[in-house]
């Protein structure tokens, strides 16, 4: 993970800005950065998403393909999480450096997002024990400057909501045998209920405080953070504590609760601006990595 | 700018793929207007002053036909009363991807310089105004074929609009209701293509070509279901996987229109005949087509019947459908349980082409519905719609299906174009050249785009490659008048006294790049055709007569001295007075092939015999005045000697370089069994034949001589060449079996003549590559691909040898047609049940002389199959007697002129005739050879 070096005096004196909740950017402990979302970016995959959050840059592309369900859930279809940490981020990525990010990454996403409560996986099942929808969601790390989970949580979330599956039926011949037959109109596609996808606030303990949408400096003031995935009615659906130090009981109470207020907040924005965009149509400038 | 074409596509694997394309769009496509001052465009194709004499459309216009329009009415499209004509992309591809005949067709169209069709590639222009763009994207709930009409009413607005201001209207023609309705909503004058082809003032004839639209076949139609439904393609596939269906290829019979067969292609090389009977099995499949049958239960297989049907009920109505023909079939049929039957269930693919033929005009004055009768009888007669079917009477016409509702008698069809009245040359030339698929269009701008330019000469580059042979003595020996000159020859003698043969081939493949549209059009073609006065060239004229052809005089790397004939070389070398380079070499080379042919003889080849004839044509009729055999002399067989050789050598050294694609000829040897009529032909002159090899087949027939007969063994030679097989061409990695039987080589191949067959072009290239003079390309070394252009060179030399017959046999009528009756001395060839088959050696002319009639109660005829004699009243024909007939030409039937032959020799009361007064002019036939 992309680090920077901070000195004992620059950490004394963030630790004391978070200690009275001015933090160094001029953030409350509770305040994200500036976040943009823009759905529809890349045209070759069935959803997509691009986030900055701060000068983080995240690129989420979702493919939908047909496979085989997984013997023990016949009537069910499944995800499967890429991430590529793309040198462009930072050079520690270059060659194999990312990899091992990448697959922690993907790992966590895996338990957050591939489950029944968070997706309607049932609904990508096509016949059961013999074809579902299987989502590929590849996820590109364009700039790291802190907070990759958040960043790829809005982006995965915002990509599933833009996620168009084209309409299918089976047909079956004579001899039994089925075969997949696709609607001839590119417009009959099947859409995803987001609804209970949930997005992941990381929290860092810095301090006795903790802190949401911690930058790279305050990340290296930090010992271990929280990650929390929380729907939009608060529910926690997965946590995990990352980083070296230790935390104690008192305080994953307090960070849980916290979390669950943040991504509560957090929940309801998005939700609002992708439907806003969604009724744009085709009539929406597109923005891009450029703009 | 850009934009994205997306569409959902299904894999192969059986997922489902996204594929976004892009699409760009760009602002310099022009409008193609002459008129317009608003595109900057530097040649303009279509006129201001865009006038038809039209009821409908007084005021300069352009037409933009839809895709439905293109597909179906394509025949009066292509009139060149039709003149500038929008062709917008979205028709073009939508043409395209539906049928690709059409597709060609609309692309010479285009291509045409005078029928001024434009092409607006309305899918890719942006135009200054966002508003006014032809590009538009599919909306919600829009059907493919809907985004399409609407872009093409875009594109049509765009155009009323655009040329406003220049006075010029823009017409749409759709012939779909709800397409109209639209455009005239959005107010474009637009019009059903009918409606408009029938105001057209200029040329009534073009309403007959149009197609019947789909209500218009309603009307024609009774509601009487006649045949059964065809089944859909999708269980017609699933039937043929599971084996409950046959898919074969339909050959409709030609002496019975209620029979046919199915070849059905099994496992490797087995394929195996459903026998089909009756209107309703057969069930509006027609000759050519690509079928489903199924197999009738064993117990209702029938034999083919020997009875000839011929559908000639004048106007024979749907409901009166030959019920009673198809019962004489049965019971003749019923007699023995035989060959596996079936009945069509579906049509996989139709093998439709406009049929050439003649009209029957109805009985009913005023009438217009006529049913036409085509040249070939296995096509089912076709019912068209005309109004001028009285002119049309007494012409060769050219028809083209447009369906076979399932209860309708005929199928329907409309009138494409006339070539002219039966019987005259003209005419009946492009019928056989039609009725033979032989390609003799003029060749297209595209093709003649690869030609060299002129003047050509050669380049030094040229000249560092190549070998400079022209300080020697080559001269070509070619039949007179020939100009496509492809071989030459020349023979010195060296220092330590070996003649050293020189043969010269063109290198055409020089000029003909693989897979350029020239060499596709000359693969397609596959060889030049020659008719009587007439060539169809495989490859331009400019290659063909010109640049590849070695004429003397001419700048080449060999420089010919002389250009001879068969005739003039032979009076060189026999005349001794001359002492010339070129004499001399003649003389070197005669000598040499006489060895040659000695040495293959030897080998076995065959020596076989066929008469050909040659017609003396009037210089300014073009009409054939006199006929004769055509005589061989010692240099043919010289300059075939080299050839052979050459031939020979080539096919070695491909061979031995590409063992696996090398493009080579075989001659299979006959099954024995071809030989029977030979055998007993020559046992009842107590003569005997052996045909156990070709050596011993060559050494009996050379001792083959019966006194005082001396034609006998010319007879023989003609009844051997009978009972061979094709040689055909194929590639060397598919097949095992090289022998030339006839020439009695192990290997052969075709080399010699590239200017005319385009298997010499493929052996050139290998050769080439061989030698590492030129280089090679994929499809020259993929066995798979060499294999199916061998297929289509082997149906384009059978089909022009057809032609080829056919024309020669033409010509024979016209030639009998000046001459009225004639008596002429002939002999039996073979011997039928119910006729001898005779020959006139004078004019190669085979006919046959029938003995029973159909109107009145004929002679006794006593049929010996071992001989074969017939027996007629007291007298017995033989194979090999000398007989006299009076040959004349029988033009009661205008579709089907014949050589009608009767006897006058030996008198047998009641069947000979009596001979014509006039005595022919005629001298003795020459029959020593």
């Amino acid at each position: 993970m992309a680090t920077v070096k901070v000195s004992e005096a620059e950490k004394v004196y963030i630790l004391h800005g978070i200690r009275d909740d001015l933090r160094v950017d001029g953030r409350s402990c509770e305040d994200y950065r500036h976040m943009e979302v823009e759905t529809d970016v890349v045209s070759n995959t069935d959803g997509s998403a691009r986030v900055s959050l701060g000068h983080t840059a995240v690129l989420v592309g979702v493919k939908a393909e047909i496979g085989k369900p997984r013997p023990l859930v016949p009537d069910e279809g499944y995800l499967e999480f890429f991430v590529d940490c793309s040198a462009n981020a930072t050079p520690e990525f270059e060659g194999r450096g990312g990899e091992e990010l990448g697959i922690e990454l993907s790992n966590t996403l895996y338990r957050v997002f591939n489950n029944k409560n968070s997706v309607d996986l049932k609904g990508l099942c096509i016949s059961a024990g013999e074809h579902c929808w299987v989502l590929y969601v590849d996820v590109l790390l364009l700039q790291c400057d802190g907070n990759l989970y958040d960043a790829i949580s809005v982006a995965i979330k915002a990509a599933l909501f833009n996620t168009k599956i084209p309409r299918v039926h089976m047909s079956s011949d004579d001899e039994g045998g089925k075969e997949v037959e696709l609607s001839d109109d590119p417009f009959d596609c099947v859409r995803l209920s987001v609804e209970n996808v949930p997005c992941i606030v990381t929290l860092c303990k810095v301090g006795h405080r903790h802190v949401v949408d911690a930058t790279l400096q305050e990340k290296a003031c930090s010992v271990a953070s929280l990650i929390i995935a929380v729907t939009h009615r608060g529910t926690v659906t997965c946590v995990k504590k990352v980083g070296g130090g230790s935390l104690d009981p008192e305080s994953i109470f307090e960070m849980t609760e916290a979390g669950k207020r943040v991504g509560k907040a957090l929940h309801a924005p998005l939700m609002k601006l992708l439907q806003q965009e969604e009724s744009l149509g085709k009539k929406r400038e597109k923005v891009g990595f450029l703009g | 700018m850009l934009k994205s074409k997306t569409f959902v596509k299904k894999t192969r694997a059986g997922g489902v793929m996204k594929i976004v394309r892009e699409h760009y769009l760009r602002d310099d496509i022009w409008c193609g207007s002459e008129a317009c001052r608003e595109c900057k465009q530097e040649s303009t194709v279509l006129q201001a002053e865009a006038c038809i004499e039209s009821n409908l459309c007084p005021y300069p216009h352009y037409v933009v036909p839809d895709t439905n329009v293109v597909l179906h009415q394509i025949d009066v499209l292509e009139d060149p009363v039709i003149r500038n004509v929008i062709i917008l992309q979205t028709v073009l591809q939508e043409v395209r991807h539906r049928s690709a005949p059409v597709y060609k067709r609309l692309k010479d169209m285009i291509q045409a310089k005078e029928k001024l069709v434009y092409t607006f590639t309305n899918e890719h222009h942006r135009y200054k105004d966002i508003n006014w763009e032809t590009y538009i994207e599919r909306e919600q709930g829009e059907s493919a074929n809907d985004r399409n009409d609407r872009a093409i009413r875009v594109a049509v607005k765009w155009y009323s609009q655009h040329l406003k201001a220049d006075g010029l209207k823009v017409v749409l023609l759709t012939d779909d209701q709800g397409n109209k309705e639209k455009a005239e909503e959005s107010s474009l004058v637009v019009y059903k293509f009918d409606e408009y082809v029938k105001n057209l003032t200029a040329n009534p004839e073009l309403v007959d070509r149009l197609a019947l639209s789909k209500d218009d076949k309603a009307e024609i139609i009774s509601s009487k279901v006649l045949f059964p439904e065809h089944l859909p393609l999708s269980k017609i596939q699933s039937g043929i996987k599971s084996g409950t269906f046959l898919q074969g290829t339909f050959k409709a019979s030609r002496d019975n229109y209620l029979e046919a067969t199915v070849f059905v292609q099994g496992e490797g090389e087995e394929s195996t005949e459903v026998l089909i009977q009756g209107l309703q099995n057969l069930n509006r499949a027609v000759h050519q087509d690509v079928v489903a049958v199924q197999l009738l239960p064993r117990n209702q297989w029938v034999l083919p019947s020997s009875v000839v049907l011929q559908d000639d009920g004048a106007a024979k109505d749907d409901d009166v459908d030959g019920d009673e023909e198809e019962k004489a079939l049965r019971i003749s049929a019923a007699e023995a349980a035989g060959k596996p039957t079936g009945k069509i269930v579906g049509i996989i693919k139709r093998n439709w082409r406009p049929f050439c033929g003649m009209l029957n005009v109805s009985q009913i004055k005023e009438s217009t519905r006529h049913l036409f009768t085509p040249a070939d009888r296995r096509i089912p007669r076709i019912r068209i719609e005309t109004r001028q079917a009285s002119t049309l009477v007494g012409q060769r016409i050219m028809v083209a299906i447009d369906g076979w509702p399932k209860n309708s008698r005929y199928p329907n069809g409309h009138f494409v174009r006339s070539l002219g009245s039966a019987g005259e040359k003209g005419t009946e030339e492009a019928v056989l050249l039609l009725e033979h698929d032989v390609p003799h269009q003029a060749f297209s701008q595209n093709v003649l785009s690869f030609l060299p330019k002129m003047p050509w000469g050669i380049t030094p580059e040229d000249m560092i490659k190549r070998q400079d042979l022209r300080h020697l003595t080559v001269c070509s020996v070619d039949p007179p008048g020939c100009t496509d000159i492809d071989d030459a020859l020349h023979c010195r003698e060296l220092e330590n006294g070996n003649l050293e043969v020189g043969v010269h081939i063109a290198d055409v493949s020089h000029f003909i790049r693989p897979g350029n549209a020239l060499d596709k059009e000359a693969a397609n073609r596959g060889t030049t055709v020659y008719l009587c006065g007439k060539r169809i060239d495989m490859v331009p004229e400019l290659l063909s007569s010109n640049l590849c052809s070695l004429r003397s005089n001419v700048e080449s790397v060999i420089g010919l001295k002389a250009s001879l004939t068969y005739a003039e070389a032979q009076m060189r070398i026999d005349d001794t007075n001359k002492k010339d380079d070129i004499t001399e070499s003649l003389r070197g080379l005669n000598k040499l092939a006489k060895i040659l042919k000695r040495k293959r003889i030897e080998n076995g080849a065959l020596t076989l015999s066929s008469l050909e004839v040659r017609f003396h044509i009037d210089s300014e009729t073009h009409d054939p005045i006199d006929l004769q055999t055509k005589e061989l002399m010692e240099t043919n067989s010289m300059v075939e000697e080299f050839m052979l050789l050459a031939n020979i050598s080539v096919a070695q050294k491909i061979y031995d370089e590409f063992p696996d694609c090398a493009l080579l000829r075989k001659h299979p040897a006959p099954p024995p069994s071809n030989y029977d009529i030979l055998l007993k032909a020559a046992k009842s002159k107590n003569v005997e034949i052996h045909t156990d090899s070709a050596k011993a087949l060559a050494d009996s027939l050379d001792v083959a001589k019966v006194d005082g007969f001396s034609y006998f063994n010319t007879l023989l030679r003609i009844l051997a060449t009978r009972c061979m097989m094709q040689a055909v061409y194929f590639c060397s990695g598919m097949d095992s079996d090289f022998h030339h039987y006839g020439l009695a080589s192990p290997i052969y191949t075709h080399f010699t003549s590239p200017i005319r067959r385009y298997a010499d072009i493929i052996v050139h290239r290998l050769l080439a590559v061989a030698i590492g003079a030129d280089i090679t390309y994929p499809d020259l070394m993929d066995k798979h691909k060499q294999s199916a252009l061998c297929n289509n060179l082997n149906y384009r030399h059978k089909m022009s040898q057809y032609a080829q017959r056919a024309s020669v046999a033409f010509h024979t009528q016209l030639f009998f047609k000046s001459r009225g009756i004639l008596n002429e001395e002939g002999f039996v060839l073979f011997v039928r049940k119910n006729a001898i088959i005779v020959l006139i050696p004078k004019f190669g002319l085979e006919g046959t002389v029938f003995f029973d009639s159909k109107d009145k109660a004929g002679p006794s005829l006593v049929f010996d199959e071992e001989g074969p004699t017939l027996k007629v009243e007291q007298t017995t024909f033989h194979i090999f007697d000398k007989v006299k007939v009076t040959i004349s030409l029988d033009d009661s039937n205008i579709q089907h002129q014949k050589i009608r032959m009767a006897l006058t020799e030996p008198v047998i009361p009641g069947v000979s005739v009596a001979a014509p007064d006039v005595e022919p002019q005629a001298k003795k036939p020459k029959v020593d050879r």
